[in-house]
């Protein structure tokens, strides 16, 4: 048994802008729930408040049956946390605790062996056994197999950094759905998972009895696996009480429902004033109207006190023009190339103009393909090149740019890089209002959510007069309709595009798709082939 | 048959293969009796602890407390 019960809450950024108020809901037993808004609308942040890591300003969040977290950040986790120290975070908090005192203790223990060390130590095994540790240890184990394919005790100790970004993602759905906690929050818990995995996601969320509550910007997902829509728009939050099929009918009557309440408390108020002004006059000449001006002045000041009912959310308007330019009939030639223990050599072909999906599994070397045609350094035996005035433009699925961690947008595009000239600040803003960008201007790059950070990506390549994309999963980080924005420009782009996506809705709009299988192979296919089994490494 | 159960303890290893080893480690400075007196004593203060841990907390304590004591 587990809900969430948010209530009136209010969130102010830094800036003073307001970014959340009178948010209430409910999440009920067993429901699983989208939250879904457009990037930077405050999904992030309202996990962050249920989750209990920001106090909202005002209002309360209840919950009950133990919470499960899994953050945004899972699947590009580069840092030195290993396996153990990841299933320990993301236990409940009474198993965390212990686990952290029994560390704590053991360090004391191997630096002075004295019998208060060893009465701390005993007693915090013994805590370790209370909070179900042992039990704990048990499940991690049938995380590890079921994730990864290895016992806890052989990968424990393994770096988080090793495993792929659908590897990471999918010990923490494991851990999550196998643990105790009855209500989950998962931040895109389908990023970095490729189809067989979102497909196995989509299955495990349908069969659990838990309440999720869950951001996803993938369509299909959602489609499948939501039978309730939280909105997070126009700085508050609705909820659709249906599936995803009739949610953006839903939102659309909502909208129009919203913009005519307000049309109709417009012309009130004017007709309001309107009369107080009459009055005025009339009052001036006669005294028996001054009694009913003043009524009417009251009834308009209660009218305005009231306060018009909130504004329609405003469209978000996002414009990209990747416009591209003619290049050499033939785009990319590869022969007999081969990414050294990847892949068989394979042969091929890529036309000017072609849209080209690159699919398979994860680990099969896609992205190392693409980084190899972006130019940077990939071990691998045959040849590749380039057609005539190709220029690349290469969009990094993990956003891994440290060089631009503190680095603001506008930084950015005024300094430019070797193939993008630098743009003064007006031609900046005026590029960063076209994404919808311009408040993040002057904010650090590591501080924009992620499809901030995928538009920007964007508006890069725009910059760059690149004509040959590749891009690796373009869409991960972008809402729906940014991601529909995006086909848009990929469609009137004037080059040709190779991208790696898992995003079933998107490989819809291309034409041709290049397959690396998990055998190894590398083959064409007309159509889109989401089914290659996961890559078997050792390990 | 008699409505009663009864409670059967199974011989704790942990002490006597303690008190063996360290009786032998100290021969020289205390009694086999004491030192096996020190085990007990350190494995009841142990109690709780899960029995997979016992052995090692357990010889370790006493081992730390005959030092003191020798």
């Amino acid at each position: 048994m587990g809900y969430v019960d948010v209530t009136g809450v209010r969130h102010t950024l830094p800036d003073g802008r307001v970014l959340l108020d009178d948010v209430s809901f409910r999440i009920g037993d067993g429901v699983r729930a989208a939250l879904v808004g457009e990037n930077g609308a405050g999904k992030t942040t309202l996990l962050r408040i249920i989750a209990g890591d920001l106090t909202p300003e005002a209002g309360a969040v209840a919950r009950s049956g133990g919470l499960g977290v899994m953050r945004q950040f899972i699947g590009s986790v580069r840092d030195d946390t290993t396996v153990q120290r990841f299933l320990v975070d993301l236990s409940p908090p009474a198993v965390r605790e212990a686990w952290d005192a029994l560390e704590a203790t053991e360090l004391r223990l191997m630096e002075t062996d004295d019998e208060p060390a060893q009465m701390a130590y005993a007693s915090a095994f013994a805590q370790w056994g209370d909070v179900g540790g042992y039990e704990a240890e048990v499940t991690w184990d049938t995380v590890t197999v079921a994730a990864l394919g290895v016992p806890y005790e052989r990968c424990k100790y393994r770096e988080l950094q090793t495993l792929s970004g659908g590897e990471q993602k999918r010990l923490a759905l494991e851990a999550l759905l196998r643990g105790p906690d009855q209500v989950l929050l998962l931040d895109e818990p389908d990023n970095y998972l490729d189809v067989p995995g979102k497909r196995w996601l989509e299955q495990r969320l349908l069969e659990t009895r838990k309440t999720v509550l869950s951001v996803s910007h993938d369509r299909e997902l959602l489609a499948r696996v939501a039978d309730r829509v939280v909105t997070v728009e126009g700085g508050t939050a609705w909820v659709h009480g249906g599936g995803f099929a009739g949610y953006p009918e839903a939102r659309a009557a909502r909208h129009e429902r919203m913009a005519e309440l307000r049309l109709r408390w417009d012309e009130e108020h004017e007709r309001l004033v309107e009369l107080v002004r009459t009055l005025q006059q009339q009052a001036a000449n006669s005294p028996d109207m001054a009694s009913r001006y003043r009524a009417m002045q009251t009834r308009l000041a209660k009218f305005e006190a009231a306060g018009p009912p909130p504004e329609r959310p405003p469209e978000q308007k996002v414009a990209m023009r990747l416009r591209g330019g003619r290049t050499g009939v033939r785009a990319v030639m590869a022969e007999q190339l081969e990414l050294t223990g990847l892949m068989q050599p394979f042969d091929t072909e890529i036309w000017f103009g072609d849209r080209v999906g690159v699919l398979g599994s994860n680990g099969a070397g896609k992205s190392h393909f693409l980084r190899l045609l972006a130019g940077q350094d990939v071990a691998h035996t045959g040849s590749w090149r380039l057609g005539a005035r190709v220029v690349p433009g290469f969009f990094a699925q993990t956003h891994a740019h440290p060089e631009w961690q503190e680095r603001t947008p506008v930084d950015l595009l005024w300094h430019g890089e070797p193939g993008r000239p630098g743009v003064d600040r007006g031609r900046a803003m005026a590029a960063l209002r076209r994404y919808g960008l311009a408040d993040q201007g002057d904010q650090p790059f590591r501080t924009l959510s992620g499809g901030q950070q995928a538009r920007l990506q964007i508006l890069l390549l725009e910059l760059s007069g690149a004509t040959l994309l590749l891009l690796d999963e373009p869409t991960d980080n972008l809402d729906a309709l940014s991601a529909e924005v995006l086909e848009q420009a990929l469609a009137g782009f004037e080059g040709t595009v190779l991208a790696v996506t898992h995003d079933r809705w998107f490989a819809r709009s291309f034409d041709r798709f290049l397959v690396f299988g998990s055998d190894g192979r590398v083959y064409e296919s007309a159509e889109a082939v989401f089914d290659e089994a996961r890559v078997q490494r050792a390990r | 048959m008699p409505d009663t159960a009864v409670l059967r303890t199974l011989p704790d290893d942990s002490i006597d293969a303690a008190a063996r080893r360290l009786s032998d480690e100290f021969r020289d400075r205390l009694g086999p009796q004491y030192v096996r007196h020190i085990v007990q004593l350190a494995r009841q203060d142990l109690s709780g602890v899960p029995l997979g841990a016992i052995p090692e907390l357990v010889e370790r304590l006493a081992r730390t407390r005959l030092t003191s004591a020798a």
